[in-house]
């Protein structure tokens, strides 16, 4: 099993924890008020859709390279 | 993890709100103040993606071919992708971080908070590793221009972060936050969203594009 | 929030500040700080100033007359960098801004006002460091320094990026502090539009310095980062590109200049309607064109740069945008000449300044709509054309409106009046000197002169008025220079000799004449409590709630209205 192939299986799997948990709390905080809770909302979206792109870049549907 | 329901957090919220009126004008203002430091620093990241771009969109070949009239490798995606991860898990965990502080759980509150912290080191860490092993260099080519003073700038900001983040724990754990009274914290927690943020942006254009 | 309408959050006053080194060195207050501000701007004014006459002076004859090529171009280079970054910014928004603005909104500072004053002393340290590059080889490509010339100069051209990056943190701080404190910290009852207009300019004029300064970190990070380790962004032979710089700098520069008149419009809006005893025009629109000024004015950099070679399909949306920004501007102007119409008029040194400030200005924007037309621009771009219309629009416009601004409220921030012969003096050295110096530049510009050349021989033998006309506008810009020190002259004799000022010499209606002058440091005993505008000189004052018992009508105090052989000649 090459680095490669160990960095892109736990970026696969840190993508689906990690993007699934900023999504369940940027639910969770879905009716919060005020210009802080705004601005997190708009940033853990922004963190998920991250995840998102790892994701894709882990299983070479996106990005070239090793 | 005390993670809370819609209402329940609202409630929390609620309970603590400070009632001191001459805070939370305070507290207001501190708080556009940082919004609007945090907008200017993606005015200064967006002026350097821009000159990536822009050296990028000017060559027909990307990476570019040196003088000596050799292709200059591509990044380590498999990598970068998984140091991203850590960097967005330190963004969840600083979430929880701050749940639980409003729950009252300061045991929980300094377990995910030294998380985020540790988070951010192993990022660096990587960030150091990828450096060490590139095979360019800051002043060799435009690729390198952009690459380590655009990452460097962002991990700049991330050491910085971090070093913000001890002294939140300290701070925290000596007293200077209550329940109702805790601005610093969440300075703490949106910058250190937007360190991630921008990671995003530069892992796509770096690595993806 | 938990505040009523008669109470502010801040109702609370600090114990006053003590010892001189708290009062008047590294002091939090703003009027302090605006006054620190203003020193040190008027000094910077004075160095820069003198690099102009040393331009003039070389321009006496068509060989040059005292300078080198490279020892001119650092001159001008100075000149230019020294006026924008560490003159009319500075002045319009650290001194007047932050003067005036917290006094118009009933505040009793800024909202941070540590970070104010972080923000001023990095200021004296990087005018220091400017003009400190000319003794190591002073930068030589103009205030614009565009690579590849920027790469290969003089070891001054590094302290330059240094300096311009650290005049560059003390803007974004200032706007940033500005934006919120105007957010926030208006008194009671003062809505959006309840505010003046000077407000208004100082918040359009604080996004612009929030957002569009750090632009100009990035470029000047770049080319330090080029010139002292290689990093390759501007250098064509290393895959960079100069063009990159000029859209970095531009994007900068050009909403810095709206930067640098902005303020001079709010002053100009503040004084007029004061001294024609008659509520502005069009207030609504005068608020919302700033704010339109400053939103545009993000999208017109590359009017800069018609002849750098970039896309040629860009210049058309830049010339569209860059004549639309004439509306706005346009909108203004018609609405203070309306202002002054059936006024009853009084010309006092300020007013003087205003009026003719409307004149000059509008004669320097239209030349800038004549720039604007890309076809002109390729025959006029780099020649004297261009300084004839940028000297039009930041002399007779920022100047004039700072110097209007100088005389309206030197009185509030001293307590002594000027002495207003010598302020008209003083107006008409500059009005003549500056339209003698730089009017004579648009056809020497459009006959070909080109700029920040040392010796114009060549133009000389294809044009026979160009020694003339050079020699009119040196000769001109000496009488414009001599008002320089007339007025500090004036300022200091004022303070000892001129007449006391009272809380409202001019009789005017916004909230920083309802105190006393100078104010005390915490501004306002009571927050007042805001009903209307301020500008409506038929109604009673919309205030409630102020310090002191003051006539509902405001009229000017006899002391400022009293003739003098000077007054009858200049005011008609």
């Amino acid at each position: 099993m090459t680095a490669a192939l160990f960095e892109r299986g736990l970026a696969f799997l840190g993508a689906l924890l990690v993007g699934g948990t900023a999504l369940v709390q940027l639910k969770n905080d879905w009716g919060s008020h005020g210009l802080d809770a705004a601005v997190t909302k708009v940033l853990l979206g922004l963190m998920a859709f991250g995840c998102v792109l790892a994701l894709l870049a882990a299983i070479n549907v996106l990005g070239g390279g090793s | 993890m005390a993670i809370a329901g819609l209402a329940d957090h609202d409630a929390v919220a609620a309970r603590y709100k400070s009632v001191d009126p001459v805070y939370e004008q305070t507290r207001d203002m501190r708080l556009l103040g940082f919004v609007f430091f945090l907008l200017s620093d993606v005015v200064l990241f967006s002026m350097f993606i821009f000159a990536y771009l822009y050296l990028r969109s000017s060559v027909p070949n990307w990476p570019p071919i040196t003088a000596s009239g050799h292709r200059l490798p591509r990044f380590d995606t498999a990598f970068a992708a998984w140091n991203s991860i850590v960097l967005f898990g330190s963004g969840v965990t600083m979430h929880f971080a701050m749940e639980n502080w409003k729950h009252l759980n300061r045991e929980k509150f300094n377990f995910w908070l030294v998380s985020t912290i540790g988070l951010g080191i192993a990022f660096l860490l990587g960030q150091a590793y990828e450096y060490h092993n590139a095979a360019i260099s800051w002043a060799g080519s435009t690729m390198g221009a952009s690459f380590f003073t655009l990452t460097g700038m962002h991990g700049f900001h991330v050491f910085l972060g971090v070093l913000y983040l001890v002294v939140l724990l300290v701070q925290a754990n000596r007293g200077v936050y209550t329940p109702s009274k805790y601005f610093g914290l969440t300075a703490g927690t949106l910058y250190w969203h937007f360190v991630d943020v921008i990671w995003v942006a530069l892992f796509y254009l770096f690595y993806l594009m | 929030m938990a505040t009523d309408a008669l109470h502010s959050a801040h109702d609370h006053i600090h114990p006053a500040p003590e010892g001189f080194i708290s009062k008047y060195v590294f002091s939090i207050d703003h009027k302090v700080i605006a006054i620190q501000y203003f020193m040190t701007g008027f000094l910077f004014f004075g160095i820069a100033g003198l690099l102009a006459e040393l331009v003039r002076i070389q321009l006496l004859v068509p060989k040059g007359l005292i300078m080198s090529s490279s020892v001119y171009n650092g001159v001008y280079t100075l000149h230019g960098s020294a006026m924008v970054w560490m003159v009319i910014i500075p002045l319009v928004t650290g001194a007047f801004g932050n003067f005036v603005m917290p006094l118009q909104i009933g505040a009793r500072d800024v909202a941070f006002p540590w970070l104010n004053m972080v923000s001023f002393w990095i200021f004296p340290v990087a005018g220091a460091i400017l003009f400190y590059s000319a003794l190591i080889g002073a930068p030589d490509a103009g205030w614009t320094e565009y690579p590849p010339i920027s790469l290969q100069g003089p070891p001054g051209t590094t302290m330059w990026c240094v300096a311009i990056f650290l005049i560059g943190i003390s803007s974004t701080m200032t706007g940033l502090n500005f934006m919120v404190t105007i957010i926030k910290m208006r008194a009671p009852g003062m809505t959006w539009t309840r505010m003046p207009l000077f407000t208004w300019a100082t918040y359009a004029t604080a996004l612009m310095n929030m957002v569009a300064t750090v632009a100009l970190s990035a470029a000047l990070a770049a080319l330090f980062m080029e010139r002292v380790f290689g990093v390759p962004f501007y250098d064509p032979a290393h895959g960079g590109s100069p063009v990159l710089w000029q859209h970095m700098f531009w994007f900068y520069s050009h909403p810095a200049v709206y930067i640098m008149i902005l303020p001079a419009f709010g002053i100009v809006s503040e004084v007029l309607p004061t001294f024609s005893r008659k509520p502005i025009f069009g207030y609504k629109m005068i608020a919302f064109s700033s704010m339109a000024i400053a939103l545009l004015g993000f999208a017109v950099w590359a009017h800069h740069m018609f002849t750098s070679g970039m896309a040629p399909w860009l210049q058309l949306p830049f010339m569209i945008i860059t004549m639309v920004i004439a509306v706005p501007t346009g909108v203004k102007i018609f609405s203070w000449t309306a202002t002054l119409w059936g006024g009853r008029i009084h010309f006092s040194a300020a007013m003087l300044f205003a009026t003719a400030f409307i004149a000059t200005f509008t004669f320097g924007g239209l030349t800038g709509f004549f720039l604007a037309s890309v076809p002109a621009d390729l025959h006029e771009h780099g020649t004297y054309f261009v300084v004839g219309h940028f000297h039009y629009v930041l002399f007779g416009g920022s100047v004039m409106g700072i110097m209007a601004g100088l005389y309206y409220w030197w009185p509030k921030a001293t307590g002594r009046l000027m002495s207003e012969k010598l302020g008209k003096l003083h107006f008409w050295m500059t009005f003549i000197g500056m339209n003698g110096t730089f009017l004579p530049m648009h056809w020497l510009g459009l006959q070909g002169m080109p700029r920040r050349y040392a010796t114009y021989e060549t133009f000389a033998h294809a044009y026979p008025g160009a020694q003339l006309w050079n020699d009119v506008a040196t000769y001109s810009s000496f009488i414009m220079a001599l008002g320089l020190p007339l007025v500090i002259f004036n300022m200091i004799w004022s303070l000892k000799h001129g007449k006391r000022a009272g809380a409202n010499p001019w009789g005017a209606r916004t909230l920083e004449w309802m105190i006393a002058s100078p104010p005390p440091y915490y501004n306002f005993k009571h927050i007042p409590q805001v009903l209307g505008l301020p500008y409506d000189f038929s109604e009673p004052l919309p205030y409630r709630n102020l310090d002191h018992k003051t006539d509902p009508y405001p009229a000017p105090s006899p002391a400022t209205l009293s003739p003098g052989p000077l007054t009858v000649g200049a005011g008609v």
